[in-house]
């Protein structure tokens, strides 16, 4: 893309997308160590995660605040508007990306070394690994506007969803067999849950990589597989 | 020079040249000053002496009694008379034709050959010397008639007014911007309304000046009427027998030996002046407040 | 011009077909199609010298006023050729008004700004000039700042109201279609607002066209946008539709401020 008359204005999209680049970077990174320190049940690990988070919500204000000024001062219009726009979505996609990463550190420090049985957590670690890899392609995806790439991504959050819908009745099944394991897969099943809406934002960011490129809203329906909520085990099952 | 710092203002070199330029621009200041004070000397004297001259012979005799003969004592009436008389006719046939001419070269003809044709030969009127409309006039008029006459003083004048007036109104009228004439035409005016109601209205000031100019050129003409209207020692009224004209009177009296004539085209010359000033004062002001706004 | 998506049956008050025009040897418009739809603003943008002024002035022609201008092609009016030659101009031209650049009062009354074109074309008692003068001036927005000073000149009120009289005074003959060129370029950010609006009010009974070199303003006031450059007409959709996710290139860099 040619530049702008003022050139000013291309140094602030810059620096808007850059931002957005960092806070990617920063997002993957609480994620990854905060599924680390659940496997591994780090606290230390986790509380880096916790103070980490409040930098990732700073620069988020900041992104924020950069894109209200363009808006204000340079009405940015069609693809600027649009970068603007998908900007300030995915600003906002990747804070809470960090919240939820924040909030499986907190189950870390809640669940104090009560561990047993490493089968427990597999399930978990497998899920957060096809997170990731989804919030890696989506942000390679923006970084490069590739359409594309950002479609696959949005495509295979079934997959997350329906491997969150199996954890969940492996869960249930394992609180079946032993009432003691209970406390340990509750903690678990809202890790597994915050893992899954990370994935639901990297979705989200996919969306807004389809708009700010093409101008066009994703307006299938999103593949959703997560049936969780009308899942039923029954006793006999166990 | 301190406070330019570090600019290129400052070096020594850059003082050097301003000072030859301002050196420069004194000189000719200078020069315009002087080249304006010797042509305004000039024009003083004139006014001086016509006002000494003029008004010691100014007195009421001069408005109530004919021009005398020689060595007699009389007043200039019946060439005031046949002056106004004349103009006003004169101004009266040529106004309307200078302002139709110019109407449609601004308005209909603005970019006809016919307008630019129009336009030259109008130019070279406008500069021709009055001598000769007078005796286009005399070989037109005056000749097949056998006799001079006011009416061809008039005729020799309207044609010395129709060539400002058309000069003016054009002009006016293509200070009207068109912005005027489009947004008239966009409420699908025809132009002849556009013309009236709108052009004229903002020309308005500026073709009344150009006729008042009109005016006071055509008052101070000698030469026309010399072969047209001559001159009449008596009071007439006949449009159809030679009339007096203050000009033509002046002509004669300034050129004869006798004081008492000399006197009175002392006077005359100064009842021109006078009414030539305030005319141009009054055209002056008719233009001013609106063109200034 | 890039094919729009356009998917619409809104009736064409007017149809732009092949239009071309000259000045002198100039090719200033190549060959232009392009619908105004009934009841909607369409907003002309694009750089100077793109054509879009010439364009506007063709809709009434305006050109006819000056030599060695001549289009080309044809401009369907409810259906009739308003190029066809024995074309009746006046006719035309009070039937599609025209708002200009500088407002342009005549020098008269405020009440004959308005009644003077009335007059040519109806014969209205004095009561009746009042009411059409008074809800020509109403429909302007400005009945209420002018009501007491009628007979004062219209030269002597501000540049914005001055404008919002041409504005009544085109609306006082009721026209079908009213043109604007660049009406607020003259104006201040306050006055231009009240245009706006106006134009906005004025979409329930006129079609409207306008050009700006103010984007954020065709962004704001029209429907549709047509994007010309060069003398071509580049892009033409909804106007969501072109500052949002413009089709070409070229509406697009201009739109965002990449012309160099």
């Amino acid at each position: 893309m040619s530049e702008h008359i003022v050139s000013r204005y291309d140094d602030e999209l810059k620096d808007v997308q850059r931002r957005i680049a960092e806070m990617g970077g920063m997002a993957e990174r609480l994620v990854d160590l905060s599924v680390r320190a659940l496997t591994r049940l780090d606290t230390t690990m986790a509380n880096a995660v916790i103070a980490d988070d409040r930098r990732l919500d700073q620069v988020q204000r900041e992104t924020e605040e950069l894109a209200i000024m363009i808006i204000a001062r340079r009405q940015p219009m069609a693809l600027d508007l649009r970068e603007v726009i998908g900007a300030m979505r995915i600003s906002n996609d990747l804070e809470r990306i960090g919240d939820l990463a924040k909030n499986i550190a907190k189950r870390v420090l809640a669940l104090d070394g009560q561990f047993q049985s490493k089968r427990f957590i597999t399930g978990v670690e497998h899920m957060a690994e096809l997170s990731l890899a989804q919030l890696k392609d989506v942000l390679d995806a923006y970084a490069s506007r590739d359409v594309n790439q950002a479609f696959e991504v949005w495509r295979r959050d079934a997959d997350i969803d329906s491997m969150y819908t199996s954890l969940f009745r492996e869960l249930l099944t394992y609180m079946m067999e032993d009432p003691r394991n209970i406390s340990l897969c509750t903690h678990l099943l809202f890790c597994a849950k915050n893992i899954e809406r990370i994935g639901d934002h990297a979705t989200n960011i996919a969306e807004t990589v389809h708009y700010v490129v093409t101008g066009e809203s994703l307006t299938q329906d999103r593949p959703k597989q997560d049936e969780s909520s009308v899942t039923k085990v029954s006793y006999d099952a166990a | 020079m301190a406070s330019l710092g570090n600019s290129a203002a400052s070096t020594p070199q850059a003082q050097a040249i301003y000072r030859r330029r301002r050196r420069g621009n004194g000189i000719l200041l200078t020069l315009s000053l002087a080249a304006t004070v010797f042509g305004l000397i000039w024009l003083a004297l004139i006014l001086i002496g016509l006002l000494w001259q003029g008004f010691s012979g100014l007195s009421l005799v001069v408005f109530t009694e004919t021009t005398p003969p020689p060595g007699a004592t009389g007043g200039l009436i019946n060439a005031i008379y046949g002056s106004i008389v004349m103009t006003v006719i004169g101004v009266a046939i040529g106004t309307p034709i200078g302002i139709c001419a110019g109407t449609y070269m601004a308005e209909y003809g603005r970019h006809n050959q016919l307008t630019n044709v129009v336009r030259f030969i109008n130019d070279i009127l406008l500069a021709a010397p009055s001598i000769v409309i007078g005796l286009f006039v005399y070989e037109v008029v005056v000749a097949p008639m056998g006799h001079f006459s006011a009416m061809a003083g008039s005729l020799a004048l309207a044609i010395l007014v129709i060539p400002v007036v058309v000069r003016t109104t054009e002009d006016m009228l293509n200070l009207v911007p068109n912005t005027m004439r489009e947004a008239t035409a966009a409420l699908g005016l025809p132009r002849s309304v556009m013309i009236q109601k709108v052009a004229y209205r903002a020309a308005m000031s500026g073709i009344v000046t150009g006729v008042l100019l009109a005016i006071a050129r055509v008052m101070g003409e000698t030469a026309p009427l010399l072969f047209t209207a001559l001159n009449n020692q008596f009071w007439s009224t006949n449009l159809n027998a030679p009339m007096a004209s203050l000009p033509v009177t002046i002509f004669q009296f300034a050129l004869s030996p006798y004081p008492e004539w000399q006197k009175l085209a002392w006077t005359g010359a100064l009842l021109i002046t006078l009414t030539v000033l305030a005319l141009n004062i009054v055209a002056r002001a008719f233009l001013s407040p609106r063109t200034s706004k | 011009m890039t094919v729009s998506t356009l998917q619409n049956t809104l009736p064409e008050k007017i149809s732009i077909k092949n239009l071309k025009f000259f000045y002198g040897d100039n090719l200033a418009l190549k060959s232009i199609n392009l619908p105004l739809y009934e009841k909607k603003v369409t907003a002309f943008i694009g750089p100077s010298g793109c054509g879009k002024s010439t364009l506007l002035r063709v809709l009434n022609r305006m050109y006819d006023l000056y030599p060695k201008q001549r289009a080309e092609g044809e401009v369907l009016f409810d259906g009739g050729n308003i190029l066809a030659p024995g074309q009746d101009l006046n006719l035309l031209r009070a039937r599609i008004g025209m708002v200009f650049q500088k407002p342009t009062p005549f020098p008269m009354s405020i009440y004959d700004n308005i009644a003077f074109g009335v007059r040519l074309y109806e014969n209205l008692s004095r009561s009746e000039m009042d009411e059409r003068v008074e809800a020509a001036l109403t429909r302007g927005a400005l009945w209420n700042e002018v009501k007491d000073k009628l007979s004062s000149s219209g030269l002597s009120l501000s540049g914005g109201q001055q404008q919002r009289l041409c504005i009544a005074r085109s609306i006082a003959v009721r026209p079908e279609v009213v043109l604007f060129d660049e009406p607020c370029s003259a104006l201040d950010p306050i006055s231009t607002s009240k245009i706006e609006e106006l134009i906005d009010e004025l979409t329930a009974d006129y079609t409207i066209a306008i050009v700006t070199h103010n984007m954020q303003q065709a962004a704001r006031v029209s429907d549709y946008t047509a994007f010309m450059y060069l003398g071509e007409l580049i892009e033409f959709d909804e106007t969501s539709k072109i500052f949002t996710a413009p089709g070409d290139k070229r509406t697009q860099d201009y739109i965002t401020g990449r012309f160099g």
